[in-house]
């Protein structure tokens, strides 16, 4: 992999590696001696690009790589992304397993810090979310990228730093929870020195988009891209608002928001409603947009209705965040606005899931005997459900029922499961045969049985908190014959036991087919080409065999 | 006049269905803009076969 | 040659320009004028601050993850109103940076929870919740009886609140280990000085039931013991 860089590029590799190295040593020496946790993040970055640097010495003298590469895409900051978006896959949902177990059997975690429920369940959501959900994001927009613009990336470096030092910022903010260090903003948690590296690294990120679009041999830029983009260009605005933050000392993980109170509240759902909407929507619309037309072999339905949900989504998005606070010291005139654009949302999301179902409109048999097709048009039913609900929930009177209970969970997890996760896997099914020239995936049976275990896992998971949330919220809400509350709030905890259970096994289920998924993946990686060539006559069913 | 509360609400407020209404013309004459079919087409079209190297 | 590169890149700026005024609109449009929100909120202006031994049990809080199952905001719907006392108003969180105002009750909301338990029962609880809850799910959090309490960059910590907005004056910032120790080893410190930078209200007590050392069991509970008591304005005086 190495060889494929220029010498310019291995040289500029080392410098960067040698001053992160040295940021590394400035930031465990500033912390150590008072027992701050941020002397652990020096030595994990000093740790992380020495190991980065061993990898990139090993092929530093190989031969410059020959001009006729230039003549291909350049695929292998691509394939290291799925992997590790793999990976982040099972860490992510493993942690979520476990934590979901421990709402039912509460002791059932060892007896120390890091293993409680409150530091477990960022080290979750940031792990599917930001390991699983960005690398496969970033990932599959290097590849969307070159193949709409038909160009090369502009060079062979800046991918690499955008994907390696987007997974260091994971690694410092997943291991921080576990040591306690966390900003307390949803989804945000990671701390000051995480967040300003984030920022360097999306700014190359965007750079390099920019410039690979420059060099675009397709005077249209397709419509993926552009959700794309807005997926890089807003998260960075809504990560630098939300992250605005005094430390303590520069030589500790504290800090303090620089907003208080309503006007932070309003801020960080501002943030974490459209980190849903650009981060967890728009980028897997480009996603979606993309490979679902390659693998049906249709054009999209309508290239016009995606253009106008594009916009639609973009605008209407931010200003749907306050529905997180309805009845909240918030003034009501932003909870109303906030509810009135969740509703108009309704229309670029319905219209986004219909162009998606709508291209399949013709070719049902395709996705009858095509599991990856079933992933991405599952998806998009999910997709179309979840924002249905997601509407639905923005409604006042709604919300002073499912605010605040595991409704809330039902419907994210519609989301991030149904439709997010199934469309990634959908998109690396179809991808990785592409990428490593392989014929099929290994084993089309086991593409098959990911699909059932992961539409059956969400299923249960979703019906059992849709289940135990609105019981919660009813229960809270009862009153008896003479004018009290009827239950206790120990009462509706005690209620949810069974449904936490199911839950939990909802999500083992899931969890089984990610790993179903990445033994696949793994064997059709591993698997040589000589196989693949003479594996189409030898592993197919006798019956498509041509008769006699 | 002083910049208040109740005047940036009401500018939020206007101000905001004025773009609300912009936004969406800009965006259905964008897409339904007869000259554009043929571009929009051909992007839909054309990804189904990209993948065999980057055009030179 | 050069002419066609140009317009090609135009396109594509114009396009990212595009998308960031297209989504910029609606969070301006909705936070802007929260800024201005003190001249609409109720005012309090005898509000308290955080004592250190609060603030730092308010960090142990967020360091363990609680708001992830408590909120800190009590919604203007009648049964939360008789479930949990009076809802809450704005002027509550206007020195917490962050807020934690939650988003879901795997446990219940704790924005007036202070002085409803004793020390006794928050210690007993936080060291084993199923010890006087037999049915509850919530994790134990033994080690914190156990862990010495941080308290000489308590100073610094203040110090990062007044570049906030928080106003802490100098005599606090400079007290702000003292005061912390104080606070939680009655009889063998300056109660006096404490009382009279924070309030006559400050709760001075030995929070874990060991006056020998400041555990962050202490500083849990003292804050915990704070929650909904910084402010009078849901008092109904006068009204």
């Amino acid at each position: 992999m190495v060889s494929n860089l220029t010498v310019g590029e291995r040289q500029g590799a080392l410098a960067i590696l040698i001053v992160l190295t040295l940021c590394g040593l400035v930031m465990a020496a500033a912390a150590a001696g008072h027992g701050d946790p941020m002397e652990m993040h020096g030595y994990l970055v000093m740790l992380f690009s020495l190991g980065v640097m061993a990898i990139l010495l090993r092929g530093f003298l190989a031969p410059p790589p020959s001009e006729a590469r230039l003549a291909s895409y350049y695929d292998d900051p691509i394939k290291v992304g799925i992997i590790i978006a793999m990976i982040w896959a099972v860490f992510g949902m493993i942690i979520g397993d476990w934590v979901a177990w421990l709402l039912a059997y509460p002791d059932a975690t060892f007896d120390a810090a890091w293993a409680s429920f409150g530091r477990m369940r960022p080290a979750h959501t940031s792990g599917v979310i930001f390991g699983f959900g960005g690398n496969a994001l970033i990932a599959t927009s290097f590849h969307v990228m070159q193949r709409t613009s038909r160009a090369r990336l502009p060079d062979q470096l800046s991918p690499w730093f955008v994907l390696l030092g987007y997974n260091l910022f994971c690694l410092i903010g997943i291991s921080g929870y576990f040591m306690g260090v966390t900003q307390s903003k949803e989804y945000a948690e990671p701390e000051w020195y995480a967040d300003i590296w984030l920022v360097v690294v999306w700014v190359a990120y965007f750079i390099l988009y920019m410039r690979t679009l420059a060099r675009r041999k397709e005077p249209h830029i397709y419509v993926a891209n552009w959700y794309y983009l807005a997926f890089i260009l807003v998260v960075a605005i809504l990560h630098i608002v939300n992250n605005l933050a005094v430390p303590v000392s520069f030589a500790g993980a504290k800090s303090y928001s620089l907003f208080a109170g309503v006007q932070d509240a309003m801020t960080q759902w501002w943030y974490g409603h459209n980190a849903v909407a650009f981060f967890l929507t728009a980028g897997f619309l480009g996603m979606m947009y993309y490979y679902l037309p390659k693998r049906a072999q249709r054009p999209i339905y309508s290239y016009r209705m995606s253009i106008v949900g594009f916009w639609g989504i973009t605008f209407f998005y931010m200003w749907a965040g306050s529905h997180h606070l309805h009845y909240t010291a918030l003034p009501e005139w932003v909870q109303t606005l906030g509810m009135t654009f969740s509703l108009m949302l309704l229309v670029p999301s319905w219209i986004a899931a219909a162009n998606a179902l709508l291209t399949l409109n013709g070719a049902w048999d395709r996705v009858r005997d095509d599991a990856t097709l079933r992933f991405m048009m599952m998806a998009a039913v999910f997709y179309g459900l979840s924002t249905f609900e997601g509407s639905f929930m923005a409604i006042r009177p709604v919300n002073a029922l499912s605010h605040y209970t595991d409704w809330t969970i039902a419907h994210v997890h519609a989301g991030v499961l149904g439709w997010v996760s199934l469309i990634v896997f959908g998109s690396f099914y179809a991808l990785i045969p592409w990428l490593w020239k392989r014929e099929r995936m290994y084993s089309p049976t086991l593409v098959e049985v990911h699909f059932w275990l992961a539409l059956s896992g969400t299923l249960v998971y979703v019906f059992s908190m849709w289940n135990s949330g609105i019981i919660q919220g009813l229960m809270w809400r009862t009153y008896n014959d003479s004018g009290t509350l009827t239950y206790s709030f120990l009462d509706s905890v005690v209620a949810m036991h069974p449904y936490y259970v199911a839950r939990a096994i909802g999500g083992l289920l899931f969890l089984s087919g990610t790993l179903v998924g990445c033994y696949n993946m793994w064997r059709t990686i591993r698997w040589s080409s000589a196989i693949s060539a003479a594996a189409p006559d030898e592993l197919a069913p006798p019956e498509l065999l041509p008769a006699e | 006049m002083s910049i208040d509360h109740n005047l940036l609400v009401a500018v939020s407020k206007s101000v905001g269905l004025f773009y609300l209404i912009a936004m969406a013309a800009t965006a259905l004459v964008y897409s339904c803009w007869p000259a554009n079919r043929e571009r929009f087409n051909k992007a839909a079209r054309d990804i189904i076969d990209d993948e065999d190297a980057p055009w030179q | 040659m050069f002419k066609t590169h140009y317009r090609i890149e135009r396109k594509s700026i114009t396009l990212a320009i595009a998308i960031i005024v297209v989504a910029s609109i609606g969070g301006l449009m909705e936070i802007a004028p929260l800024f201005t929100i003190d001249e609409t909120v109720e005012h309090d202006p005898n509000m308290r601050l955080y004592t250190p031994l609060e603030l730092a049990g308010r960090n142990i809080y967020i360091r363990e993850g609680c708001y992830a199952c408590h909120s800190q905001m009590i919604r203007t719907l009648q049964d939360e109103v008789d479930r949990y006392g009076p809802y809450s108003l704005a002027v509550e969180s206007k020195y917490d940076h962050p807020m934690l105002w939650g988003s879901k009750r795997t446990g219940p909301d704790l924005a007036r929870v202070g002085g409803k338990y004793s020390d006794q029962w928050h210690t007993a609880h936080l060291n084993n919740p199923r010890d006087v809850v037999p049915q509850s799910i919530m994790p134990r959090y033994d080690w914190l009886s156990q862990t010495e309490l941080r308290t000489q960059d308590l100073g610094d910590h203040l110090r990062a609140q007044r570049t906030v907005g928080v106003p802490y004056t100098d005599a606090m910032i400079a007290n702000a280990r003292a005061d912390a120790i104080a606070q939680a080893s009655p009889g063998d410190a300056d109660e006096e000085a404490l009382a009279n930078r924070y309030g006559k209200a400050t709760q001075i007590r030995t929070f874990d039931g060991d006056p020998r050392t400041v555990s962050e069991m202490d500083a849990i509970v003292a804050y915990l013991q704070v929650l909904g008591k910084l402010s009078d304005a849901t008092q109904p005086k006068g009204k």
